[in-house]
């Protein structure tokens, strides 16, 4: 407990501040399910927190992507209609999750994030969520059309061609 | 002076962001394709951008970095800056500067962790102020400098980048001395002479004699008594002043130059300040340093000569030398030497020399440089109350070791900065005056 307090102790204010949205994040992704007809359990809300918590900790670790697959493995199975417009916060809680922690790694738990930094990433953020109410729009205006032939097939492809070029990318 | 780059082994790596946006963003399109959910599209929108636009600003060019220190030497308090270079770095957004903590230095902004964007692909990153806050050659500059490629897809380093020696004089403190050396013998100095010749201060008036200078007749006196009469002066000559630094052992915590000192800081900062007084007035000076390193630097005058000893106080490192502990210390003091010893007199050789020296008529002036709140170092497992009892039997021997001192006609002083040795010198040069019977 003396550990983690003097590691908290140690952060910057900055840092504080993004591993509270770091925490914040994934919780309210999931919490935003309620509203859409589903709220989590006790454990499930027990395993985000403990899982968000472990995040914010460490958010260069590969705990970040767990929290990712649990939050969108609620979204996927929980729910009759994913669609609800809760899904916007959700996604939003994540984005902020993930540039938080993309912004905590920039440098050293001790040192201040750059305020110029900041500003940089909340434009880029914004634009990023640009895409997410097209995308939910596009979504719900396709709802309920008849599913065209061979859909699945191309986006099994386009998503196994963005797969083969991401791994080429990293290595 | 120029750091080199050594980053042989950086290379650009993909952060733990560009994995987990991309992970995500497979992990929400599989499962949308996998159980027919949109809303798990919706979520891996912005995963999906990030990727790819972190994949798509993936850099090809390794930067190279270059760091250089403005000052390689300091006086303790004061400041110089740490500048980093970059070329290359046409790929890189942003700029990260680690900074290691050595002890006794004190960076800016925030303890030497800095970072910046970028302007360009070549040019110069944040800078660092540091600050040495303790005499003595400090290794300064040791960080880890890492780059972060647009839109965090890619990290460049931490790069280790190695310091470099800072040697850190010893604080100029304000030390002014009115006082006059006891013997001096040399040539051309400030202090006055006891025997006459062309100075500035009225020995007497006498009656004048062939070879006078007719600007020395005091008309006055020569019309009263209708006999020529000259104003005669004492010489001014420089003397030799030997510094003795003991350094044998550091007493006391050291909190730099804004806390506490310890017993090596005043001595050191006491040598320094008598040292830069007695050059600054043509005398001839020379320290001694009794101590592991036993340090010596012979009599000379001039600014270079002071930094010389200002240089060498710097490099001074406590720890006990065989010579002292037998009890044989040699000096080689000559005559018309002020003897000027900074000690926090714990050690019996440093007391020895002392009472020999005084016996021998040499004026020796000892400054006592113990702190007041001195607490002794204890090793772990010793009994607290027999380490006390021990250091109360230690400062009851330098009581008695001071005492000695005193009734030889040895001064001892505390150092309290501007003006401490002033009172004695000049007791010193009033004895120096009288007629005495040496011990040889």
């Amino acid at each position: 407990m003396n550990g983690l307090l003097s590691a908290v102790t140690e952060l910057s204010r900055s840092q504080l501040v993004l591993r509270v949205l770091i925490f914040l994040g994934p919780v309210v992704a999931v919490l935003a399910a309620g509203p859409a007809g589903r709220w989590p359990t006790w454990w499930v809300a027990l395993g985000i927190v403990v899982l968000a918590g472990a995040f914010a900790a460490m958010p260069e670790s590969a705990v970040g992507a767990a929290v990712m697959l649990a939050v969108l493995a609620w979204w996927a199975g929980a729910l009759d209609d994913g669609l609800h417009p809760a899904v916007l916060v959700a996604a939003t809680g994540l984005l902020v999750a993930h540039l938080a922690a993309l912004l905590a790694g920039y440098g050293p738990d001790r040192m201040p994030v750059d305020p110029a930094l900041v500003r940089l990433w909340v434009r880029r953020g914004a634009l990023l969520l640009l895409g997410v109410p097209l995308v939910w729009g596009l979504a719900l205006a396709l709802r309920g059309q008849p599913e065209q032939p061979g859909i699945w097939v191309v986006g099994v492809m386009a998503g196994l061609v963005a797969t083969v070029a991401a791994a080429v990318a990293l290595t | 002076m120029t750091q080199p780059v050594t980053h042989g082994d950086a290379v650009w790596r993909p952060t733990a962001a560009l994995g987990r946006a991309v992970f995500t963003a497979a992990v929400a399109v599989a499962g949308a394709l996998l159980v027919g959910e949109p809303a798990l599209v919706v979520l891996a929108v912005p995963f999906i951008a990030l990727a790819a636009l972190g994949l798509l600003h993936r850099p090809t060019q390794a930067p190279r970095l270059t760091t250089h220190l403005d000052h390689t030497s300091l006086h303790e308090g004061q400041g110089t800056t740490s500048r980093l270079t970059v070329a290359d770095a046409g790929d890189a957004e942003y700029l990260t500067r680690a900074s290691g903590r050595p002890p006794y230095v004190v960076m800016r902004p925030h303890a030497g962790q800095v970072g910046a964007l970028l302007s360009g692909p070549d040019g110069a990153g944040p800078t660092v102020e540091i600050s040495p806050r303790r005499w003595g050659l400090r290794f300064v500059g040791q960080e880890k400098v890492a780059l972060m490629s647009r839109w965090a897809g890619f990290r460049f380093g931490p790069v280790p980048l190695g310091g470099q020696h800072l040697r850190v004089l010893p604080m100029a403190a304000v030390y002014d001395s009115r006082a006059d050396a006891p013997q001096p013998v040399g040539l051309v100095g400030a202090h006055r002479s006891q025997r006459p010749g062309s100075g500035t201060e009225l020995a007497g008036i006498r009656p004048f004699t062939p070879g006078d200078r007719l600007r020395r007749v005091n008309w006055r006196v020569s019309l009263r008594t209708r006999e020529l009469h000259v104003v005669s002066t004492r010489a001014e000559e420089d003397t030799a002043v030997l510094l003795v630094v003991d350094a044998l052992a550091d007493h006391g915590a050291s909190g730099g130059v804004d806390g506490a000192a310890s017993s090596l800081d005043l001595s050191v900062r006491a040598a320094s300040a008598v040292a830069e007084h007695h050059v600054r007035s043509g005398d001839r000076v020379a320290l001694r340093v009794v101590g592991r390193g036993r340090e010596l630097v012979g009599y000379g005058t001039g600014a270079r000569h002071l930094r010389r000893i200002q240089h060498t106080l710097a490099g001074i490192r406590s720890g006990e030398v065989a010579e002292a502990e037998a009890g044989v210390l040699q000096l080689g003091v000559t005559g018309g030497t002020v003897v000027v010893v900074l000690s926090p007199m714990l050690a019996e050789s440093i007391g020895a020399v002392a009472a020999t020296l005084t016996r021998r008529g040499v004026p020796v002036l000892v400054v006592d440089t113990l702190p007041g709140d001195v607490r002794p170092g204890v090793a772990p497992g010793t009994d607290p109350d027999l380490a006390s009892l021990a250091w109360r039997m230690r400062t009851l021997e330098r009581t008695a070791v001071l005492q000695r001192l005193a009734a030889l006609g040895c001064p001892v002083v505390p150092w309290r900065g501007p003006g401490t040795i002033d009172d004695v010198l000049r007791r010193l040069a009033r004895r120096a005056a009288q007629p005495r019977v040496v011990a040889r």
